[in-house]
């Protein structure tokens, strides 16, 4: 069966109802089982409808990883790929990775300091 | 923890394990590993050392003021790697395009700004590790004398 988005968010809004809202009672603990089943189901029904790992027409084979694989040696100079990727065609997102670092270091010292 | 034979262990131990750490950092675009799985080998010899003697012995090895520097050293260094792509006339964190030397694919030093780019990583993550570990002792210390 198929998951739509408009079933999820009213799962999800009757869920926060009940976990949020209803007094604890016995009848709060049997709704409370129901609607972990329901999400159980949802999350399983939606990993059951995954295209099957490794299937040539899966949207990550394009031409990104092709490019990636058989010209970063050329464009880069270096012979492992993953660094090509993560320090040069995404050099971005590692200054904000290194960004990410100095902050939670800065915050770090300056809760420890504080006390 | 006053251990004669984890001591003696960690003395001969902790300088191959710093040698292997800055071998992942500098070949990071030839083998895997990089600057953040180095930089966390390097941090983790710090803090073996400081846990084997104790915080004072490892304060001695690795100061505030060289953690420091080594902290904002390597985001600076990162940064201004970038920033020499674009006075090169290029985009920011541009490697090949700025005209940096690739070099021979396979040598220790080619691959141009990506050498640059793992050591400024390897010398932030492991300053961060120590440092951050070093602090929390020294704060559960303080904590507990003031009990």
């Amino acid at each position: 069966m198929e998951v739509n988005s408009l079933t999820a968010m009213a799962i999800l809004v009757l869920a926060s109802y009940i976990f949020f809202y209803l007094p604890a009672s016995r009848l709060r603990g049997v709704l409370v089982l129901i609607m972990l089943g329901i999400i159980g189901y949802a999350l399983v029904a939606t990993v059951a409808e995954m295209p099957t790992f490794g299937a040539s027409a899966n949207p990550p084979h394009n031409e990104v990883y092709q490019r990636y694989l058989h010209q970063a040696v050329e464009d880069t100079g270096a012979i492992n790929a993953i660094a090509a990727i993560i320090t040069d065609y995404r050099a971005f997102d590692t200054l904000g990775e290194v960004t990410v670092l100095f902050t939670a270091i800065a915050a770090a010292l300056s809760n420890l300091k504080a006390h | 923890m006053e251990d004669l034979l984890v001591r003696i262990i960690c003395r001969l131990v902790v300088p191959f394990v710093q040698l292997y750490g800055l071998y992942v950092i500098t070949h990071g675009h030839l083998s895997p590993g990089g600057g953040f799985a180095g930089g966390a080998i390097v941090g983790a010899s710090m803090i073996l050392f400081a846990l084997a003697f104790n915080l004072e012995a490892g304060s001695r090895k690795l100061s505030h003021d060289i953690s420091l520097l080594m902290e904002s050293g390597g985001a600076i260094g990162f940064i201004l790697a970038g920033f020499v792509a674009m006075l090169l006339g290029q985009n920011f964190l541009t490697n090949k395009a700025a005209g940096f030397p690739l070099g021979v694919p396979g040598n220790l030093f080619s691959s141009g700004a990506i050498f640059f780019f793992s050591v400024a990583i390897g010398f932030k993550v492991g300053s961060t590790m120590c440092t951050l570990f070093y602090n929390l002792i020294e704060g559960s210390d303080r904590h507990r004398s003031s009990e």
